[in-house]
């Protein structure tokens, strides 16, 4: 292959150069190509490593107007601002803002419960990260993908650039349901393995038996960002069971003898409600960013609609 | 209360193993479906207010339990039939005697019957028409109107002068026992049978009315006198040591005298009468015979009787082989009785019928005994061979029979080419050639013959020789005597321990009759020549007996059977079984026994017997008919006496008692189980 070729390849619309399963897995040319406009808002400014489109708290050699300070010897001249010395009859130094690249994170849960009823959630969490992905590539923000269950069970080192997208997809599609949820634990690990913080994505069912919030303060105690894409699938809510039976959990194992009646039924529903209503007002309580982000609806609607519209994306 | 069905040990057997296995199932714990779930914490909060219920679930697990015992013990209580005492003690148990004997047959309760016998309206008012085949000509046929040569139509689709859609009383008597049926209450039992010739039980002692209502549906009338006498000891004997034991009888109430050892005791008896007119007139005697001389022609004798209380004009037909032989017209004064001979008839060759109406379009009640049947002995051609020198008087007595093939050989021609059926050793006794048949001998000598020849004897001034004493029961004898012949010379016979001496003088037999190996033998000792036997007209008929009892050609043949009683039917003596065709054309296997087949007959008609097979096979035909007066008076009796008490009216049963209690345990148990399926289904107790 040459280096035309190469560049043929990567200049090539990004379904032409998928698979049909990949294609049939992800997206397509035209919501690829709406993909291109958007980006990650990030409600806080972290610090980048390299120069990129995101502001960062440091002044440099960025384009746009910072901040004046007094000029100290050994400064280089050039930056003088020589109407503020007329004005003002004093030596100011014009500072730029820096701008770096944005480190996103990607976490992905991958334990049983997410490939519980056919791997609906699961396909529905890759199709959204591989989207969100692209997002972060096309704006040369820095993307990691780790797969999460009881420990990290997967992880994509961090890239730049929309020509790394195949990576994102040839680690995604290994990931498969497996291992129980313990976010907490899963989270502590990648806090430590990733000093650079930045936004972190979870894209999970939240199903932990340990509790859903210890993920998340793992992130937020850890000066990540976190935005909760909460992967639910309603067929949770109204589960086909009748009669006699002995429900175990597909994680854990742990069982438990019911009769299951209508009126059971109609509790349960109430409590998966409550348990929905409960994650929603933690994150909002805690300022966490939340979107529910439901298998039966189209997930280009959900990157190009509600996290629009929900601020996560602009 | 009282168990009355399965036996408490039994029951308790029972319960004791299903209820432990009832009870273990429930302690078994239900193996139930795992399923997975993907977040099991979700059910925690539904599942804690259910463990709030659980004392409860196990309270209703446990009301479960007890409910499933308490239903297997209704259940066991249903099988074993609970009652009242009461309503048991007050349970009667009767047998109802059927009766169906051939006055059943009568049609007097038919409703438009009614009107012709009342004179109200002639038959023709009251003509129904019927198809070949169809029911209602079976109905009529099985009571015995229809005809079979001369009231059909050509076309035979339309009855002329019979109103086929008849009640007869046993359909009236059966009415009866109908109701009485469903009358019965729940403790009482009741056993039917059918009262003819014999007895027949037709169902077990019940109060079930499907069973009851299948025994009432077979019973038939025949034509028989019902044997009462019978029928009340079987009753007797069926209810020995059952409470409020009743015999019930429902028929006409001609039954006849009950007999000297038949004793009700504390039976009660009731009686359902059944009837409505007397008017009838009968065939009481139907008899025929060929002429010994004349075989070809033979003579019947009827004997007619009317047996109601009003004057009848009767018209009387004879049918010989479907073909009208003569009509009568007669005058019957109530309750005479007239005989009718018809000499000298010609033509039938096998069945003969009489038949009788009465004029002016009437009917009578009981048409079934105004026929008669009979039939004429069968005519064989018997193949004689006579070794005579020449004897005139023996060539004049074989001319009277026109079905004799005579062949005369002399002495020294003897045998005689072809087989015979007899043949005549006249004065001569050479050796018995194959073929010949049975043998006849006069006058024979002391050789080759199966029996010793005696010195002679020879009449003098003192003593003539004859026949001093004579078999006059043998058919060799019949329609003739021998007791005055005179004999000049004779020999006497003398045979073996079987054989017979028909006709002996006191010094031997003169006439012996016997059987060696199958060949039967007649030997007269003495020259008819030597005699005034041929000049008497006791020798033709004596030659003839003698080969009619060689062919089996009698005379005395019976032309008809009387039903009701055991009929013992000439059959070959080799075989075991014969197949005996009914009027109605069914066939029935009948048991043979020393050459007679036997069989109890119960329907007037014309019967044929079949017997052997391939070149083995014969076959007879006879008629039965009721001749019986007894059986033609069919005026209802108005009260039945037995033994000098009379039979009450039957009490109505009491009504409304139901004590059939485990039908609703049983109904209880279903609906509880309905329920029970219902709420569990609905989760409502679970």
């Amino acid at each position: 292959m040459g280096v035309l070729d190469l560049f043929r390849r990567a200049a090539a619309p990004l379904s032409r150069r998928l698979s049909p399963a990949q294609k049939e897995e992800l997206f397509d040319d035209e919501f690829q190509r709406k993909l291109d406009y958007l980006a990650m808002v990030s409600k806080r400014v972290f610090t980048g490593a390299i120069r990129a489109e995101r502001r960062t708290k440091r002044t440099g050699s960025g384009v746009e107007f910072a901040d004046h300070r007094e000029y100290a010897p050994g400064d280089d001249f050039r930056y003088l601002d020589l109407h503020a010395y007329q004005r003002f009859d004093r030596l100011l130094l014009r500072l730029f803002e820096e701008e770096e690249d944005l480190s996103i994170y990607f976490i992905v849960d991958n334990s049983y419960s997410m490939g519980f009823g056919g791997g609906a959630k699961l396909r529905q969490a890759k199709r959204l990260c591989a989207a969100l992905a692209y997002v972060g590539l096309a704006n040369l923000d820095r993307v990691a993908i780790v797969a999460a269950n009881a420990e990290i069970s997967g992880r994509m080192q961090s890239t730049r650039g929309k020509a790394r997208i195949f990576r994102v997809f040839r680690f995604l599609e290994r990931i498969q349901a497996d291992g129980p949820t313990d976010l907490g634990t899963a989270l502590r690990t990648f806090v430590a393995q990733h000093k650079r913080r930045g936004l972190a994505v979870v894209l999970s069912d939240l199903y932990d038996p340990a509790g859903f919030e210890h993920g998340i303060n793992v992130l937020r105690y850890n000066k990540f960002e976190p935005f909760v894409l909460h992967v639910i699938d309603r067929r949770d809510k109204s589960p086909p069971l009748r009669g006699d039976l002995r429900l175990y959990d597909c994680e854990t194992g742990e069982e438990r003898e019911v009769t299951v009646t209508a009126k059971v039924l109609e509790r349960y529903g109430e409590a998966y409600e409550h348990y929905l209503e409960a994650v929603r007002r933690f994150c909002v309580s805690r300022q966490v960013s939340y979107f529910p982000a439901d298998v039966a609806t189209p997930f280009d609607e959900l990157i190009l609609r509600v996290f629009r519209r929900g601020g996560f994306l602009r | 209360m009282e168990l009355t069905g399965a036996l408490p040990g039994l029951l308790l057997q029972v319960g004791l193993g299903v209820g432990a296995a009832v009870v273990l199932l429930y302690i078994l714990k239900l193996r139930r479906r795992p399923i997975a779930v993907p977040f099991s914490r979700l059910w925690e909060a539904v599942l804690k207010d259910k463990e709030s219920t659980s004392l409860f679930s196990h309270l209703k697990r446990l009301l479960s339990l007890l409910l499933q015992l308490a239903l297997l013990a209704l259940l066991l209580l249903a099988l074993g039939d609970p009652r009242k005492k009461v309503q048991k003690s007050e349970g009667r148990t009767l047998v109802v005697l059927l009766d169906a004997s051939a006055s059943m047959k009568a049609v007097d309760v038919d409703a438009d019957m009614a009107r012709v016998l009342a004179g109200d309206a002639s038959e023709d008012e009251v003509r129904r028409e019927c198809q070949p085949g169809s029911p209602e000509l079976e109905r009529a046929r099985e009571l015995g109107v229809d005809c079979d040569c001369l009231w059909m139509t050509p076309e035979g689709a339309r009855l002329e002068t019979e109103s086929p859609r008849l009640r007869s009383r046993l359909d009236a008597a059966k009415d009866e026992v109908r109701a009485l049926v469903a009358a019965v209450g729940g403790a009482d039992r009741m056993l039917l049978a059918q009262m003819d010739a014999t007895v027949t039980p037709k169902s077990t002692m019940t109060n079930d009315p499907v069973e009851l209502g299948k025994a009432l549906a077979e019973v038939h009338a025949v034509d028989v006198r019902a044997d009462f006498s019978e029928a009340l000891r079987f009753a007797k004997d069926a209810l020995r040591g059952l409470p409020k034991a009743e015999i019930v009888v429902v028929g006409d109430g001609a039954l006849g005298a009950v007999g000297s050892d038949v004793e009700l005791g504390d039976v009660k008896l009731s009686f359902v009468p059944i009837g409505e007119s007397e008017r009838n007139v009968a065939i009481t005697a139907f008899s025929v015979r060929r002429y010994p001389l004349d075989k070809s022609r033979y003579e019947v004798m009827l004997e007619v009787a009317n047996t109601g209380s009003r004057d009848e004009d009767v018209e009387l037909t004879l049918c010989g082989d479907g073909l009208l032989a003569d009509v009568k017209h007669l005058h019957l004064a109530a309750g005479e009785s007239l005989s009718r001979f018809y000499p000298n008839l010609s033509g039938a060759r096998e069945k003969l019928a009489g038949r009788m109406r009465l004029r002016g379009g009437f009917v009578d009640a009981l048409p079934s005994d105004d026929r008669a049947y009979a039939v004429l002995p069968e005519r064989k051609r018997a193949r004689i061979q006579v070794v005579s020198p020449g004897n005139m008087y023996l060539d004049a007595a074989l001319l009277l029979d026109e079905y004799l093939d005579v062949t005369t050989v002399a002495p020294k021609q003897y045998p005689a080419a072809g087989e015979f059926d007899v043949t005549i050793f006249d004065g001569v006794n050479p050796p018995v050639a194959p073929k010949s048949g049975h043998l006849f001998y006069l006058n024979p000598g002391a050789d080759n013959v199966p029996f010793k020849v005696d010195k002679e004897l020879t009449s003098d001034a003192k003593y003539t020789v004859g026949f001093d004493e004579v078999d006059e029961k043998s058919p060799l004898l019949r329609y003739l005597s021998l007791g005055d012949v005179h004999i000049a010379r004779a020999h006497p016979l003398l045979g073996e321990k079987d054989d017979k001496a028909v006709g002996k003088s006191f010094r031997g037999a003169l006439l012996l009759q016997g059987r060696r190996q199958g060949q039967k033998f007649v030997a007269l000792g003495f020259d008819v020549r030597e005699s005034d036997l041929p000049l008497r007209i006791a020798w033709p008929l004596f030659v003839l007996n003698v080969i009619n009892d060689f062919v089996e050609e009698d005379t005395g043949y019976i032309s008809s059977f009387t039903t009701g009683s055991v009929w013992h039917l000439p059959a070959p003596a080799a075989v075991d079984t014969a197949t005996l065709t009914l009027p109605d054309g069914s066939e029935r296997v009948v048991p043979v026994k020393d050459g007679r087949a036997i069989f109890l007959g119960d329907t007037a008609g014309f019967y044929a017997l079949a017997s052997g097979a391939g070149s083995a096979a014969e076959s007879s035909r006879f008629a039965a008919n009721i001749s019986d007066p007894g059986e033609s008076h069919v005026a209802p009796a108005a009260e039945l006496v037995v033994k000098g008490v009379t039979a009450g009216t039957l009490e109505r049963f009491t009504v409304g008692v139901q004590p059939e209690i485990w039908i609703y345990i049983l109904l209880g148990v279903l609906g509880i189980s309905a329920i029970e399926w219902l709420t569990y289904h609905r989760r409502l107790t679970v």
